[in-house]
């Protein structure tokens, strides 16, 4: 990853996770306000119900004390004392609940029994327990009606006169729709009451409330009706029914996050603690949930928008900063690959511009030095090609001495002798000047290596070729030779011939290696790249420092080798932008590697 | 007992308080309109107070609930009674002015029973009408003296179907406005010319606006439910009352949810009688849990009457039974009881649901089934068909016994569970002279007359 694109990402990260931070903290203080303001709207409410309930007690409290203490209510009760017959007002309290506008109305007799029921008028006869313990406050109830239905009813109890036992009525009113639709609610407010199944083993008894916890969608009802997915309110109202404690927490009515609602569940409970219904207060996190849209939103705006100059900041910085350094990269490369003359641009900000004079510096110091070594290696080669061609001298010049001066001395004696010395002097002569236009033929040779002429060429035929001309050889007859090719193609752009003189050289090598006898392979295959020839013999092998120094000009490991045979196939094979190698161990022998570009057709 | 006593004691006040104008005129006067009220529909069959008005049957129940001859003057039976020959009356015309034939009696007969005849056939033969059976009928006349097999003309003489109800009855259809029924004097009547000119029935009138119309000289016969009979010689009304004159009773639909006897044993165990007598209908009902009344077959008493849930539990068991559904048909007294009965079933372990309207599909039914007959072999035959079941096919009449055991074993399959007796009671006004009622509570509107007739 360059420079420039790590900037892009620096940059772009550090302004995305900054608008996120801003975003996320945003999200949750608002969330926090929210949340704060809807406690207190649900305690406000739970508070407004509260002394709506208190007016709505005191109300029916009232109404039915005005009617204990009606006439009608007194002359009724002093005949039922009096003649013990209470069966002539089987239906007096329908008639008494409606004018008194009471949902709810028994009269209970002196002996406990029910006397007559407005809600439930064939009740007559059967005990009412509410009675016996009845507060001198209005007290909540669960009241079953004759389709087995429950509803919750706000009750109170009055006696009809002041003597004990007394003809008791018991009235009330039901905490139903349009209860719950006198409520103050609030814009955004969901109200809902759940009142539990009736389960008393009488008729008309109270439900008990912990035997039904199971929560039922049909019984939670809403101002205008049941309430929508009533279904979800179900775990907040167990737990209030079952823990007798307020509970509270956010509920989804749809898939949608807008119609999630923070929901506070409120046991409404009887005089003797049992829970008989819980009101629920929903408040709806529409805003809420609104206000997170138009924050994520602008947060994804502002995000974009600061990707988008974080790109054009890091493009300017990359003019600026990344530019510079990547030409000095670049200069390095070209500087590397040997082109000392590369030089860069001494502008840019602060270090950057030092840090292009420095490389300039350094290419200039590189390029003396190198011209130096050149000039120090030149030398050195002159030196060695003078100690090379003095040796090589040396030895032809002193048979050459030798004779001359045998020849001198032989002008004393006989003409007959002389003759003799003279052939064998002549002779002696013309075999070392010989060898001394050999050992000239040999470094003229060198230095007159001819520039390749390159032709498409299969590695195979080049390799067949050498093979063929060496392997059916009599003189060879103790060494084995044997030809490994790849199947597949191995095209090359070489000079034939050249690359024929090449192999040549390192299988005469070979076979020199081998005066005992062994095994010589030439190989040719494909690598990833190029094509890898191999010249491998079974002979004594080559030491580590023989190695190193085998493709050194005039090195050679032989009696009377010129040292040029190898460095003669290391420039050809450089010719063909190749490379050469060895490998050897001591006693395994030796393979030379031979490896070339891939032809491109 | 006491409580009849009571009801005699008041009906005899009644009377006494109309004394003067009882014994200040020793003959009926001819003429006027008598306003009649009522809560029902005037055309209701058991109940309707016009159908009598203006049909009649072959046979009749007199004031005393015996039969008696009406279109037919004679009846004889043949073939151990699966054959009956009823010999019509000579002169009888429909108040179009039809001549009452045979034919118009077989097909107003077999327009009544709509299939569901006791008799296998009925033909025409010259004057007479003849049934046959393939079970015996040995009371067949009770039968066609029941408001069930009332004769109405059904097909005219030239073919036609006669518009609104013709009968051979006192009283003629006239008209039908403004929710009253108009009806008039028949003066071709059989039975003679009945006292007033004209009868009005404001029909589904409230029995509390019935009471005001009475107070205010707008109505001179209401009606007296029996819950507010108590009511009404308390207000020191002018009342004409029938004791036991209908039955209550529930019947138990035995090919539904309650197709196994032990729960129509625990139902009949589990109701409470004298709640729904002493209470919903004020102590003016007698409980019975037999078919006829203890006057009538002197062996009511040992049908026991009373609320037993242990038995009830006991023979219910382990039975679970379906949801069902009560139906009563009535006022607001019968859906009380309804209710009532209800509440008593859940005690008992049955979810029972009540409507007020008549339904196909109520498990339960409660009726009020009128008592036509005084006499207990025809009477016990009339309740057996009104409840809807079938006459038990092993019947013996003969003799008390007989036939104690023959509705003992019709009640004990808990089908039918008699509840009550019930009075039918009416008011009429200081201008009504001799308004009787039949043994059923039946108003005899024929024999009244008004008191300031022209």
């Amino acid at each position: 990853m360059s420079l420039r694109q790590r900037l892009l990402l620096l940059f772009s990260l550090t302004v995305a996770a900054s608008v996120a931070a801003v975003a996320w903290t945003v999200l949750v203080r608002m969330r926090t306000v929210f949340e704060e303001r809807d406690q207190q709207e649900t305690a406000l409410f739970v508070s407004q119900f509260q002394r709506e309930f208190q007016t709505r007690s005191s109300e029916v409290a009232a109404a039915v004390g005005r009617l204990a203490g009606s006439d009608r209510a007194r002359s009724m009760a002093f005949e039922i004392a009096q003649s013990g017959d209470a069966a002539q007002y089987v239906t007096a309290a329908q008639t008494m609940a409606q004018d008194a506008q009471l949902d709810f109305l028994e009269i209970v007799g002196p002996d406990g029994n029910v006397v007559s029921s407005a809600q439930w008028p064939a009740r007559f006869g059967y005990p009412e327990a509410a009675v016996k313990a009845a507060p001198q406050t209005a007290f909540l109830k669960q009241e079953e009606l004759p389709d087995g239905s429950t509803v919750l009813g706000l009750f109170a109890v009055r006696p009809i006169g002041n003597s004990a036992p007394s003809v008791v009525l018991i009235g009330g009113e039901r905490l139903d729709r349009a209860f719950l639709g006198e409520l103050p609610i609030a814009p955004g407010m969901t109200v809902g009451l759940y009142t539990l199944a009736g389960t008393g083993s009488e008729p008309g008894q109270a439900a008990n409330a912990s035997a039904s916890a199971h929560f039922n969608a049909q019984q939670l009802i809403g101002v205008n009706g049941n309430l929508a997915g009533a279904d979800r309110y179900a775990k907040l109202i167990e737990s209030a029914l079952t823990s007798g404690e307020q509970s509270s927490g956010i509920l989804y009515l749809t898939s949608r996050r807008e119609d999630s609602a923070n929901v506070t569940a409120i046991p409404l409970k009887n005089e003797s603690g049992h829970v008989l219904a819980v009101l629920t207060v929903a408040l709806s996190r529409a805003g809420l949930v609104e206000a997170q849209k138009t924050i994520r939103t602008t947060a994804y705006g502002v995000a974009a928008a600061g990707i988008l100059l974080a790109i054009i900041f890091s493009l300017w910085i990359a003019a600026r900063v990344s530019r510079p350094i990547e030409r000095l990269a670049q200069a390095a490369e070209d500087v590397a690959e040997g082109n000392w003359e590369t030089r860069v641009p001494e502008e840019g900000p602060g270090e950057v511009e030092v840090l292009a004079q420095s490389f300039n510096h350094m290419t200039e110091q590189l390029k003396s030095q190198s011209e130096k070594l050149v000039q120090t290696e030149r030398v050195a080669a002159w030196r060695e090609l003078a100690r090379r061609l003095a040796h090589e001298l040396k030895n032809p010049l002193f048979p050459l001495q030798i004779t001359v001066e045998n020849l001198q001395r032989a002008r004393a004696l006989s003409a007959e002798e002389f003759d003799e010395v003279f052939r064998e002097s002549t002779q002696t002569l013309s075999t070392e000047i010989a060898n001394l236009k050999t050992i000239i033929g040999r470094f003229s040779d060198f230095s007159k290596m001819p520039k390749p002429e390159l032709e498409h060429v299969d590695a195979s035929k080049i390799v067949k070729r050498v093979f063929s001309l060496y392997s059916g050889g009599k003189e060879n007859g103790k060494i084995e030779f044997k030809l490994e090719l790849s199947g597949e193609p191995m095209p090359l752009e070489i000079d034939c011939e050249l690359m024929h003189r090449a192999l040549s050289n390192l299988v005469l090598n070979a076979m020199d290696a081998m005066t005992d006898g062994g095994t010589l392979t030439l190989a040719a295959r494909p690598t990833e790249s190029g094509v890898e020839l191999r010249v491998s013999d079974t002979g004594e092998g080559l030491t580590p420092e023989e190695c190193e120094r085998l493709f050194t000009p005039y090195y050679t490991t032989k009696q009377h080798g010129t040292g040029l045979g190898l460095a003669i196939v290391q420039s050809v094979v450089a010719d063909h932008k190749g490379t050469i190698a060895v490998e050897s161990h001591m006693g395994s022998g030796a393979t030379f590697i031979i490896t070339l570009p891939r032809a491109n057709r | 007992m006491l409580r009849r006593a009571a009801i005699s004691c008041g009906v005899l006040l009644a009377l006494l308080t109309a004394a003067p104008h009882v014994f200040g005129r020793t003959r009926p006067s001819y003429g006027g309109t008598l306003h009649v009220e009522i809560a029902g529909d005037p055309w209701q069959h058991g109940t309707g107070i016009a159908r009598r008005m203006v049909m009649d049957g072959l046979t009749d129940f007199d004031a005393a609930g015996m039969l008696q001859s009406a279109l037919a003057v004679n009846w004889k039976s043949d073939n151990n009674n699966h054959r009956w020959q009823f010999q019509l009356r000579p002169g009888v015309v429909f108040q179009d002015g039809t001549p009452l034939s045979a034919a118009n009696v077989v097909a107003a007969l077999n327009a009544d029973c709509d299939g569901h005849c006791p008799w296998t056939a009925v033909r025409a033969v010259a004057s007479s009408v003849v049934f046959t059976g393939e079970a015996a009928m040995p009371n067949l006349p009770a039968l066609l003296a029941s408001d069930e097999f009332l004769i109405a003309l059904t097909v005219k003489p030239d073919g036609s179907t006669p518009g609104g109800n013709i009968g051979t009855g006192p009283f003629r259809l006239t008209g039908f406005t403004n929710g009253v029924l108009q009806l008039g004097a028949n003066e071709n009547c059989w039975r003679g010319r009945p006292f007033v000119d004209a009868v009005e029935i404001r029909v589904h009138r409230a029995v509390r606006d019935q009471w005001l119309d009475l107070s205010v000289g707008r109505a001179d016969v209401v009606e007296i439910p029996p819950e507010m009979l108590r009511q009404a010689l308390q207000q020191r009304l002018n009342v004409v009352a029938v004791q036991e004159a209908q039955l209550l009773e529930l019947h138990a639909d035995g090919t539904g949810a309650l197709a196994n006897p032990m729960l129509r044993g625990a139902i009949a165990n589990a109701v409470d009688r004298a709640a729904l007598a002493d209470v919903i209908f004020q102590k003016q009902a007698e409980a019975t849990a037999s078919l006829l009344p203890e006057n009538v077959s002197g062996y009511a008493f040992l049908f026991p009457t009373g609320r037993n849930m242990d038995e009830a539990h006991r023979i219910r068991g382990g039975l679970n039974a379906p949801p069902l559904l009560l139906s009563s048909d009535g006022g607001a007294a019968m859906q009380l009881a309804a209710q009532r009965i209800a509440l008593n079933l859940k005690e008992a372990g049955f979810n029972v649901q009540t409507t007020a309207a008549a339904s196909r599909h109520a498990d339960l039914e409660l009726h009020a089934l009128p008592m036509e007959s005084r006499n207990p072999a025809d009477l016990l035959v009339l309740l057996i068909r009104a409840s809807g079941e079938a006459a038990p096919q092993e019947l013996s009449f003969a003799s008390i016994t007989g036939l104690y055991k023959t509705e003992r074993d019709f009640l004990a399959s808990h089908s039918v569970i008699p509840l009550l007796d019930l009075p039918r009671a009416y008011a009429t006004g200081p201008r009504v002279r001799e308004l009787k009622l039949g043994v059923d509570g039946a108003p005899d509107i024929a024999e009244a007359s008004l008191e300031d007739a022209p």
